[in-house]
């Protein structure tokens, strides 16, 4: 017989719920490092002489072209994440400063800019420039409107947060308030919108690549390869760059939708 | 096994008794609800009220296992909240139920929901259902919901938290109407709700659903715990304090802005008790800001003990100043220590990134720096147990505080600084039930404890005044009637304090329509469009404070004049 003596459940405490896109985020991050580490160990699997890489296997191949897609990406997600944040908080600053109605502008002009085919440009750049570096700069500016979007979103739910009026409540001085409650809670929510700029990047580069207007092929490229071997009709060479790049386009994604799913208050 | 009498009433239990897991929700119950009769079910959150009213629907949740016998006749169950898809217009929605119960087409449905309407008292000109229910106000949704009941006309109308979330006044207004119709029709109507809901009111008869039992509810306390205390000298004075907000210019490029409190004024005295009651809009919750000066308002004077707190929380002239040590900064933080507020979501006023401890030894190293930094941690801990929670609380981190502790944990960080007034703006909003009833009695006994000013702002007038000296009546930034707490809960004068003191008491308000929006405001007097009393006259003139008798204002050009017809 069931005890029903104890005190009323009012508000039943729910099984703690599991943070919401962890599993995802956690899977992603999983792939991706396991598809950095193959492709940085893929030379060891090419015997010495076949660093030619259209002599090597096609797997072995792919991995090699993957050294030169992933640490791209990763160089252009790093500059295009830190050009969002910092748009967001420039916004947030001129705000603060000069009004609400620039901050208001500034953003509103990411957010347009967010809907644009940016991605358009890196082919372009990629014809009109041979140096990497320009490349990636023109790669991480497409995915900036975005992170600086959402960025943005968060900044000023945070600045609405109640906590930073019981701080002040509690006499805190602005700087203070900064310093104790503002950068401890905006570092998760900037960092998740910086994530976004990983599958942004990585999808713009294999697509300018894969147009054959993208890196240059000494750096090799699955989008490259995809679009050499798709010429060629090879399927044999077009299957593993294929599928490696769509694995690590699912585990990009599936990283920046965990971080800003887990990082959304409910 | 079913008990079939001669007239079988439309809703009949026996032995009912509703399981989850092997926690008993509802314990053998035998109901009978007969036609035209008003039935409402209480208690708090997660005493099984929705399980039993599915369970009569005859969809138990899942999980819950039904034995005993249940005999309910064609009914039809509000769900809580409504369940309606939030981006389809509304109307198309309640005009597929109704449809689908009387195998009607689309059109004739439409009319017996317009029908209904009529019945809910929504005039024509409010009807706006060809929008999705996620543009309409909230209280236009549950009209429309009721009014879909009455077009179903079922044997049996089960509601689920009805009208939750409306102000009391409009809550009251429409669930009498539904009961109306319940009893004019014939109709078995089923309420439930949490006690503060409401839902008793209309009824004919409430039971209260606690520890698997239906049973006569607790009436709530109507008496101050201990006998108030008379207050001491005035301290915090507020003059003419207004507030306004910028808009985006106007088309011409002129600046706008939305005034949402009109030059307030109010005295509160040592150990005085000021009940600020409005509902929705009245900027109570802004004038609770105001005095706090968070952010200070943008017309008038807040002084504290002879000191002008805006002049002080005005930001430097001189741009950043990081050392604040000027006298300005040294009085506010000194009004700080004394004026501290309680928040409507406790669980918010937290930071999520330190634990609560981290957060109340910061607030004292700011707010009493005469303390000692290793005697802080008593203090906390004294602090913890006067809210009523233990000591160990400190080392928690908010997320995993049940809203309940939230709640307290606010009132001793409210009580860290050994304040003298405290600003409460709804501090209970986010309980129920037993835990609300809980967490204002702590509240008060840390008020007589410690000889306390306090200032709560609240939408349940009868509550906010039980405990009170004095209230005031706020409608739409305005202040609609103020006297002593016992004038103000046996002879209100003004009409909205005569509805809120109605609803509050489970009556009818003698109000009709729904609050206007802060952008809709209607010239002269706030309440015009829903005053019984309103004349020609209340349109042209927003009425004054006047004094009617000896410490006791109304706003009102009619308040002597008695209703017509
Ligand atoms: S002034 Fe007129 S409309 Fe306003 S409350 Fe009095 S009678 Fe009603």
């Amino acid at each position: 017989m069931a005890e029903f003596d104890q005190p009323p459940l009012s508000h039943p405490v729910p099984p703690e719920p599991p943070r919401a896109g962890l599993a995802r985020q956690l899977s992603g991050a999983a792939v991706l490092a396991a598809l950095a580490l193959a492709c940085a160990a893929a030379p060891l699997m090419a015997d010495g002489s076949a660093v030619h890489r259209l002599d090597a296997d096609p797997v072995a191949a792919a991995l090699l072209d993957g050294r030169g897609s992933l640490s791209f990406a990763l160089l252009a997600a790093v500059l295009g994440g830190a050009l969002g944040i910092g748009w967001a908080l420039l916004a947030g600053l001129l705000g603060n400063l000069v009004g609400n109605r620039v901050e208001r502008r500034v953003i509103g002009a990411a957010h347009r800019m967010a809907g644009w085919p940016l991605a358009l440009l890196v082919p372009l750049a990629g014809g009109l420039m041979g140096k990497v570096w320009l490349l990636a700069l023109v790669t991480a500016m497409t995915a900036a409107p975005a992170v600086a979007a959402l960025a943005h979103a968060e900044l000023s739910a945070l600045l609405r947060a109640e906590f930073l009026t019981a701080a002040r409540a509690a006499g805190l001085a602005e700087g203070e308030v900064l310093r104790r409650h503002l950068i401890p809670n905006l570092t998760r929510p900037l960092l998740a919108a910086g994530t976004l700029a990983l599958p942004r990047v990585l999808a713009a580069e294999s697509f300018a690549s894969l147009l054959g207007l993208g890196l240059p092929p000494a750096l090799g490229s699955w989008g490259a390869s995809v679009g050499l071997a798709g010429r060629l009709g090879d399927p044999v060479a077009f299957a593993p760059p294929a599928l490696l790049l769509a694995l690590a386009l699912w585990a990009a994604c599936a990283i920046a939708d965990g971080m800003a799913a887990g990082n959304r208050t409910p | 096994m079913n008990h079939i009498s001669a007239k079988p009433a439309p809703v009949e239990t026996e032995a009912l008794t509703l399981m989850l897991g092997d926690r008993v929700l509802l314990d053998r119950a035998s109901l009978r609800v007969e036609r035209g009769e008003v039935l409402a079910f209480t208690g708090g959150a997660g005493s099984g009220k929705t399980a039993l009213l599915a369970a009569l629907a005859g969809q138990p949740p899942a999980g819950v296992d039904v034995a005993g016998g249940i005999r309910v006749d064609g009914h039809l169950l509000i769900a809580q909240g409504g369940r309606l898809a939030p981006r389809r217009p509304l109307a198309l929605q309640v005009a597929e139920v109704v449809g689908h119960h009387l195998g009607l087409d689309l059109r004739l449905a439409l009319r017996r929901t317009a029908d209904g309407l009529d019945r809910m008292g929504v005039p024509a000109a409010a009807r706006r259902f060809d929008l999705p229910p996620e543009q309409l106000p909230d209280s236009l949704r549950w009209a429309c919901l009721f009014a879909m009941a009455v077009a179903v006309g079922p044997a049996v109308l089960l509601a689920d938290a009805p009208a939750a979330g409306l102000d009391p006044t409009v809550r009251l207004r429409l669930l009498h109407r539904l009961a109306d119709w319940a009893r004019a029709d014939g109709v078995a109507l089923i309420l439930a709700g949490r006690p503060e809901d409401g839902v008793a009111g209309p009824a004919d008869h409430v039971l209260s659903l606690r520890r698997g039992r239906l049973l006569a509810p607790k009436p709530p306390r109507t008496a101050p715990l201990t006998p108030l205390e008379p207050p001491g000298a005035s301290r915090l004075h507020a003059r003419s304090v207004g507030m306004s907000y910028p808009l985006s210019p106007g088309p011409k490029g002129e600046a706008r802005t939305l005034a949402v409190l009109h030059g307030i004024d109010l005295d509160l005295r040592t150990g005085e008790t000021l009940a600020l009651l409005g509902e929705t809009g009245s900027a109570k919750a802004t004038l609770a800001r105001s005095l706090l000066c968070l952010p200070p308002p943008t017309a008038g004077a807040v002084v504290w003990m002879g000191r002008d707190l805006m002049a002080a929380s005005a930001p430097p002239a001189t741009g950043e100043d990081a050392d604040n040590s000027g006298p300005d900064h040294v009085g506010l933080r000194r009004a700080r220590r004394d004026l501290q507020p309680l928040f409507p979501d406790p669980a918010a006023s937290f930071d999520p990134a330190m634990t609560i401890g981290a957060q109340f030894d910061l607030a004292l190293e700011s707010l009493r720096p005469d303390i000692a930094a290793d005697r802080r941690d008593h203090r906390i801990d004294e602090a913890l147990e006067e809210a009523g929670l233990r000591p160990e609380a400190a080392l928690r981190w908010p997320a995993a505080l049940t809203v309940a502790e939230a709640a307290h944990a606010g009132l001793a960080r409210a009580i860290l600084p050994e304040p003298r007034v405290l600003i409460a703006d709804e501090p209970a909003a986010s309980l129920s039930a037993e835990e609300r009833e809980t967490f204002l009695d702590t509240l008060m006994a840390v008020r007589d404890r410690r000889r306390l000013s306090l200032v709560l702002a609240t939408d349940r007038y009868d509550e906010g005044l039980r405990d009170a000296h004095r209230g005031i009546v706020m409608l739409a930034g305005r202040v609609v009637e103020s006297a002593d707490a016992e004038t103000l809960r046996t002879a209100p004068l003004h009409p909205y304090s005569r509805a809120m003191l109605a609803a509050s008491r489970g009556e009818r308000p003698a109000l009709e329509g729904d609050a206007p929006s802060a952008f809709g405001q209607p010239t002269g007097c706030p309440l015009r469009r829903r005053c019984p009393l309103a004349r020609e006259f209340c349109a042209q003139a927003v009425p004054a404070l006047e004094e009617v008798a000896p410490g006791h204002h109304v706003a009102c050009h009619y308040w002597d004049t008695p209703a017509e017809g």
